[in-house]
């Protein structure tokens, strides 16, 4: 290492202009100095992607919040590493929160990935070959513009109170909400909530305060990350190395994202010295190595970093709600820590909503545990598996990795164990009393009504808080009878062809494939979250009606 | 898992990956056992008759030697 160091200690090194991130201001709030303790339906602590979505989500469906958050600005020690890689669901969440159009717009859109071994290649894959959804399978984008997107869409739709600078000192649950104890630059105030919703993070000082153990562990396993622009043409797909020849055979990862910036990460001996590995002139060094000579380029960040995981045995404690690192933590193989923090808000705001606007009672909000920490538990179990791939922990682990690479180049049927990281889905939601078949998500198809204007699936969902009852070539008579029990439940029927007074689409093959092929007559529910919560056969209005309120957990 | 005789000529099979590994050294014998394995995986194609296979192969036979327990 100290040799390559003086071989390169000619090259200067340069970095971009530090981003200007936006910072919005602190405004003193009107309960500071008052004796009276206000109480707040919805309070969010924490304007990451996960909080942020969360308020945008409830804005969204005309459900006010209190947003709470430290800082006064997006992104994490300015334009720092952290997520950049938003999977389709979470595109088409932002799809149907308003904010997609400006991360298309400002991200790489991508779908193929390749790994290799020093030089050789051992496996891609293409994620576009199962998509029908009008959002493409990746968008890579620097996290805080997620954010930037998400503040301004905030105050756009305008039923959020964004209080920055505001710092949660002390929850305290309460028999029927949760008082909070809030510091701000101007002095100290006290609030109550119905419900918190804890997005602060993976060290959440909330959860520290409450004493619920994370089970946390962390790895030895040690990366440096260089966010760095220049000039050479590369490929915009997920590129990732095994072990590359051009960092001592340790792993390397590289992606486009934003401003034509290149994320690559570098894994580094374990008893690496993290202050060394980050330096300019050593980052420098094998970057020249990887890019050859001659390419010109600048960084903008560089960073080490290790990681770490942890999983709450409930994400649910009484009124308070856990979503996001607070939850959960993984190590970021396959881009499943930001983008199951945004599908933790997604899931549980239709749900606060409903419960919030007196249409769904407590049970509902149970719901969100029960789905999304088994997702979480999945998660966990896959990038760890990743992560002991990429770092073998003994010599006989490092033989049977060899064996797989080796065999990979030659055999297909060996290239499926090449693990670089197993990329972000839609997890499935496990059966449940409320999911009597379980659920999975329903891409965001594009279809058209029977006049031929375009829509899609989340357009449909995009206006308040309802299922979707898509009902297959319903006849007249089924349709009207149906009518009175959806207008008492949040309930929107729409035809898919047939003959009724509803409103009513095209049949289209991609739709009946993507639902496995319905018979003529039945009836699909998506929930406001876009997940398929059931498939009724024969739908009457007391079947639909069980349904629904099956989905909604009514007892 | 099939435990009953199976392979058609258990002396040859043997004699052929014994002569496998003639001339490697112990390294490389690990690394072509790992690829055998993964071959023969791919061969047998049932997860569950697979992971009998890990277990059975756990069992040392040694009762003063632990059964190593599948981890994550």
């Amino acid at each position: 290492m100290g040799a390559r160091t003086v071989s390169i200690a000619v090259e200067d090194y340069r970095f971009a202009p530090a981003y200007e991130l936006p910072s919005w201001p602190f405004v003193a709030p009107p309960e500071l100095g008052s004796e009276r303790v206000v109480r707040h339906p919805i309070v969010i602590v924490g304007a990451g992607p996960a909080g942020l979505t969360l308020a945008c989500d409830l804005a969204r469906r005309g459900v006010r919040a209190l947003l709470l958050d430290e800082d006064d600005t997006v992104g994490v020690r300015g334009a720092s590493s952290r997520g950049i890689c938003y999977a389709q669901k979470s595109l088409e969440i932002f799809a149907r929160l308003g904010i997609y159009e400006r991360v298309a717009q400002k991200g790489i859109t991508w779908s193929f990935g390749r790994t290799f071994s020093d030089r050789q290649e051992v496996y891609n894959f293409n994620l576009q070959t199962d998509s029908v959804s009008v959002q493409p399978p990746f968008i890579n984008l620097q996290q805080f513009y997620i954010e930037w997107f998400l503040v301004e869409r905030i105050l756009e739709l305008g039923l959020t109170e964004l209080r920055w600078k505001n710092r949660v000192t002390q929850v305290t649950p309460l028999a029927d909400g949760v008082r909070v104890e809030v510091d701000t630059p101007a002095g100290r105030y006290t609030i109550d909530a119905d419900h918190l919703v804890d997005a602060s993070g993976a060290n959440s000082p909330i959860r520290t305060q409450l004493g619920i153990d994370a089970h946390p562990s962390r790895s030895t396993d040690r990366w440096c990350i260089s966010d760095v622009r220049f000039k050479k043409p590369l490929p915009t797909e997920r590129w990732t190395w095994v072990d590359a020849p051009f960092n001592e055979g340790r792993a390397v990862w590289q992606h486009l994202m934003g401003d034509g910036v290149w994320r690559i990460d570098y894994q580094m001996p374990e008893d690496c010295d993290t202050a060394h590995i980050s330096k300019a002139e050593v980052a420098g060094a094998r970057l020249r190595a990887q890019l050859g000579p001659g390419v010109e380029f600048e960084f903008v960040w560089i960073g080490p970093y290790g990681y770490r995981d942890h999983l709450l045995d409930d994400f649910r404690h009484g009124r308070i709600l856990f979503i996001g690192d607070s939850a959960h933590v993984v190590s970021p193989f396959g881009a499943r820590g930001g983008n199951s923090g945004i599908q933790d808000a997604a899931n549980l705001g239709w749900k606060l909503a409903l419960v919030a606007q007196g249409q769904a009672g407590d049970a509902l909000l149970d719901t969100y545990d029960a789905e999304r920490r088994p997702a979480a538990v999945e998660n966990l179990r896959v990038t760890s598996r990743s992560a002991r791939f990429l770092a073998p922990r003994t010599p006989a682990e490092h033989t049977l990795r060899r064996a797989v690479v080796a065999l990979a180049s030659r055999h297909a049927f060996a290239r499926a164990l090449v693990n670089t990281g197993r990329m972000s889905v839609a997890n499935d939601y496990p059966a449940a009393p409320h999911l009597p078949e379980g659920a999975r998500t329903v891409q965001n198809l594009p279809l058209r009504h029977l006049d031929g204007t375009p829509t899609t699936l989340m357009e449909l969902l995009a206006e308040g808080t309802h299922c979707l009852g898509l009902w297959f070539a319903p006849d007249r008579a089924q349709a009207g009878a149906a009518a009175d029990i959806a207008a008492s439940l949040p309930l929107r029927l729409v035809a898919v062809g047939g003959d009724s007074a509803l409103p009513t689409l095209q049949p289209d093959p991609r739709l009946a494939r993507h639902f496995g092929e319905p018979p003529k007559g039945s009836l699909l529910v998506v929930r406001p979250d876009a997940y398929r919560a059931a498939l009724l056969k024969d739908p009457t209005p007391a079947s639909i009606s069980a349904a629904v309120r099956t989905a909604l957990a009514h007892r | 898992m099939i435990t009953e005789p199976h392979i058609p000529d258990p002396d040859g099979f043997y004699a052929a990956w014994v002569g496998a590994h003639e001339g490697l050294t112990e390294a490389q014998s690990a690394d072509f056992n790992a690829r055998l394995v993964l071959l023969l995986a791919n061969q047998c194609g049932d997860q569950a008759v697979l992971l009998a296979c890990i277990a059975a192969a756990s069992d040392s036979g040694d009762p003063s030697l632990p059964s190593p327990q599948e981890s994550a």
